[in-house]
């Protein structure tokens, strides 16, 4: 599913002439295999967020690649990467990352409105889709009508409509108490028992950690591969 | 994604900032108008001097002056018309003659002093020459008189008052009766005090139609060539002047002529005919010519209103700038959201794009409306406010603004296109923006 060979990357501080070197993640190499769920873990600032937005796109390794479905994807065009992004990976971000003006309908709407999926099977998808993670009656709520909880439901049936076989979440409970962040888990277990979506998961919560198949720690920027331990 | 969906997002997008987006269509709006009504009175103006000017003319007259030559231009001779008459496409060539002496008439009682001029009636028919009332002259002593001829027939005495303003003899002062048929004696004078005069009765048989425009006034006698030859034999001068110094008469039958027009078959042909007679260096005048002119010199002026209109929306699309710029910044964590889950950043710069454009759209139709509401207004207020403040009658049907189709096409064009341009870089600013910091609402 996820090949990362010789990854390193440093990001670049203060203005020119001053410039200091951040080195972040040095020389990983690490596999996520299809039906799998991932945790990373690690200390705060140790890289794991880094790491994830490498995977994503959202920025550019400095050095070595990443392969997903069989490409190189790390040296896409921005426009490409969209596009991978959307045909390829669900999101599910701490801070949810729902648009404030959109109704959790809308929102669970928006990755098929960007694909050009015509209104009737849009909406066929997202009535089942909000079925599916027990937000029915609440369509109509705008995010900040709903709770943590119902925000997070709301964002993990976005990441789904598109039937994505790749989950990427960056600590998807760190924003909500332990009873709901539960419910969250039980969800992505479901989800990848019945639709064998495959989940790299970060987290420095170990009830979270120890639903992962694997377990990924990050000190220093470097991979301590173990158990299941953190 | 597609366009409805685009539309819907636009839709929504504006919704959130309402009175900025009113603003700014307000703006885009009046730039427009600005340009058309601007420009609509260099076609208003252009249409009213072009109406004013084929009003009542005859289009397809060309009016030959003379043939440059080397010490200027010589009148145009018996040789000239002929060759005139041979060009393509000439349907009549008219030639006029001047009694070089101004004879007097009289009739009963009454009095008049009118220029004679010999025509061709042959040709004068061909042209279209209209009578007003009775007949062309067919003997030698028949005559067709002017429109305004009989208002120079005047009673022969001192009591005769004359208008203030205009010279002329009071209305009841003036020949009421009717003047076909009557026998009107012409005296010719062979010297300046008027020693030896002759006498020539001539009737008259027709009146010539009432000239093209208002002010021109038609009071000439038009005699037969006959007479004028009698004359010319009686005074012993080419063209029948009054000898003033026996030296230097010229003798003989007068071989030029005054007034030469060429008409041509149709309209098309006229420029044709005006080229080639300017080639053998005739000197003309036509209308065609100077509509020809006018429409020149009015598309230069037209292209210049269109420009400082042009302002006018440059500094309209700034505010569009402004606008989108803002509305960027203020959609920012939208558009990382949107970016984050996938959408391409050319769909974004096309929704942006969209927007701007829709503003402009809006804005032009906006502006085409009150620019013909504008336009009307002028129409019927400027006569009336300039009739007050210069005490002075406007000329009749006087368009000072006109919106034709075209007009309205070229200012929704340089609306649209300014739009576009002021929407281009906001939108490509939103294509760039950072994915991380807008999540992290860093912008
Ligand atoms: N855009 C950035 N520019 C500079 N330094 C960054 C940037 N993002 C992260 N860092 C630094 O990289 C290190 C790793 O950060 P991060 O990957 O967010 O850690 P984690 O998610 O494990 O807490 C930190 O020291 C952080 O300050
Ligand atoms: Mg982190």
């Amino acid at each position: 599913m996820i090949q990362i060979k010789n990854l390193s990357h440093h990001f670049e501080l203060g203005k020119k002439g001053r410039k200091t070197i951040l080195p972040v993640l040095k020389d990983i190499n690490m596999e996520v295999r299809r039906g799998e769920i991932v945790s990373v873990v690690g200390k705060s600032g140790s890289g794991k967020s880094t790491l994830l937005n490498l995977i994503s796109g959202f920025i550019r390794p400095t050095e070595g690649e990443i392969w997903m479905e069989g490409q190189i994807v790390s040296d896409l065009s921005e426009a490409k990467f969209a596009d991978f992004r959307l045909k390829h990976i669900g999101f599910i971000f701490q801070s949810f990352q729902l648009i404030p003006s959109m109704t959790a309908y809308q929102n669970i709407e928006l990755p098929l409105i960007l694909k050009g999926e015509e209104e009737k099977k849009r909406k066929e998808i997202v009535v089942r889709m909000m079925e599916n993670v027990g937000l029915r009656d609440f369509q109509d709520h705008y995010p900040s009508e709903l709770s943590g909880g119902q925000q997070q439901r709301v964002s993990i049936a976005r990441a789904l409509v598109l039937e994505p076989t790749l989950i990427l979440a960056d600590e998807p409970t760190g924003s909500l108490d332990s009873e709901t962040e539960s419910e969250i888990l039980e969800i992505i277990q479901k989800l990848n028992q019945e639709l064998g979506i495959t989940f790299l998961i970060i987290t420095h919560d170990e009830e979270v950690a120890q639903i992962g198949d694997r377990t990924i720690s990050i000190r220093d920027g470097r991979i301590m591969e173990g158990a299941n331990a953190v | 994604m597609r366009l409805k969906d685009r539309y819907r997002f636009i839709r929504q997008n504006i919704k959130k900032n309402r009175a900025r987006t009113f603003m700014t269509i307000l703006a885009t709006a009046m730039g427009c108008a600005f340009l058309i009504v601007l420009a609509s009175v260099g076609y208003g103006l252009q249409q009213s001097v072009v109406k004013e000017t084929l009003e009542d003319q005859v289009v397809t007259e060309v009016q030959v002056y003379g043939k440059e030559s080397a010490e200027g231009y010589d009148s145009i001779t018996v040789a000239d018309i002929d060759k005139l008459e041979k060009l393509d496409h000439v349907k009549a060539v008219t030639r006029r003659t001047q009694l070089r002496q101004m004879p007097i008439y009289t009739l009963d009682e009454y009095k008049s002093e009118a220029m004679a001029v010999s025509a061709h009636y042959p040709s004068e028919i061909a042209s279209g020459l209209e009578l007003s009332d009775g007949r062309l002259p067919e003997k030698a002593n028949e005559v067709v008189v002017g429109y305004h001829f009989s208002d120079t027939l005047v009673i022969d005495s001192e009591d005769v008052v004359y208008d203030e303003e205009t010279g002329y003899p009071e209305e009841e002062f003036r020949y009421k009766g009717e003047l076909i048929g009557q026998t009107i004696l012409m005296t010719v004078k062979q010297d300046e005090e008027g020693n030896v005069t002759e006498e020539i009765p001539l009737t008259v048989v027709g009146i010539i139609e009432k000239p093209g425009r208002e002010w021109m006034q038609d009071r000439d006698v038009y005699i037969s060539q006959e007479v004028f030859k009698q004359i010319e034999t009686f005074t012993g001068t080419a063209g029948g002047g009054i000898v003033y110094d026996s030296e230097e008469i010229e003798t003989g039958h007068l071989q030029v002529f005054d007034q030469v027009n060429v008409y041509a078959d149709n309209l098309e042909e006229v420029q044709g005919i005006v080229d080639t007679l300017n080639e053998e260096k005739y000197a003309t005048y036509s209308v065609v010519s100077e509509m020809k002119q006018i429409n020149t010199l009015f598309t230069i002026a037209k292209a210049g209103l269109i420009l400082v209109g042009t302002i006018a929306l440059i500094i309209a699309s700034i505010g569009i700038y402004n606008t989108m710029t803002m509305a960027v910044t203020e959609r920012a964590p939208d558009i990382g959201i949107m970016k984050a889950i996938g959408a391409n950043p050319k769909t974004i710069k096309q929704i942006f794009l969209l927007e701007s454009t829709y503003i402009g759209i809006i804005g032009a139709i906006i502006g085409t409306i009150v620019a013909y509401a504008t336009s009307v207004v002028v129409n019927i207020g400027l006569p009336m406010i300039l009739e007050i403040a210069f005490e002075e009658e406007m000329p009749e049907g006087l368009q000072f603004s006109s919106i034709p189709l075209s007009l309205v096409l070229i200012a929704v064009a340089i609306c649209l296109i300014v739009t576009i341009l002021s929407g281009m870089r906001p939108a490509k600013r939103a294509t760039q923006i950072d994915v991380l910091k807008a999540m992290r609402r860093e912008i």
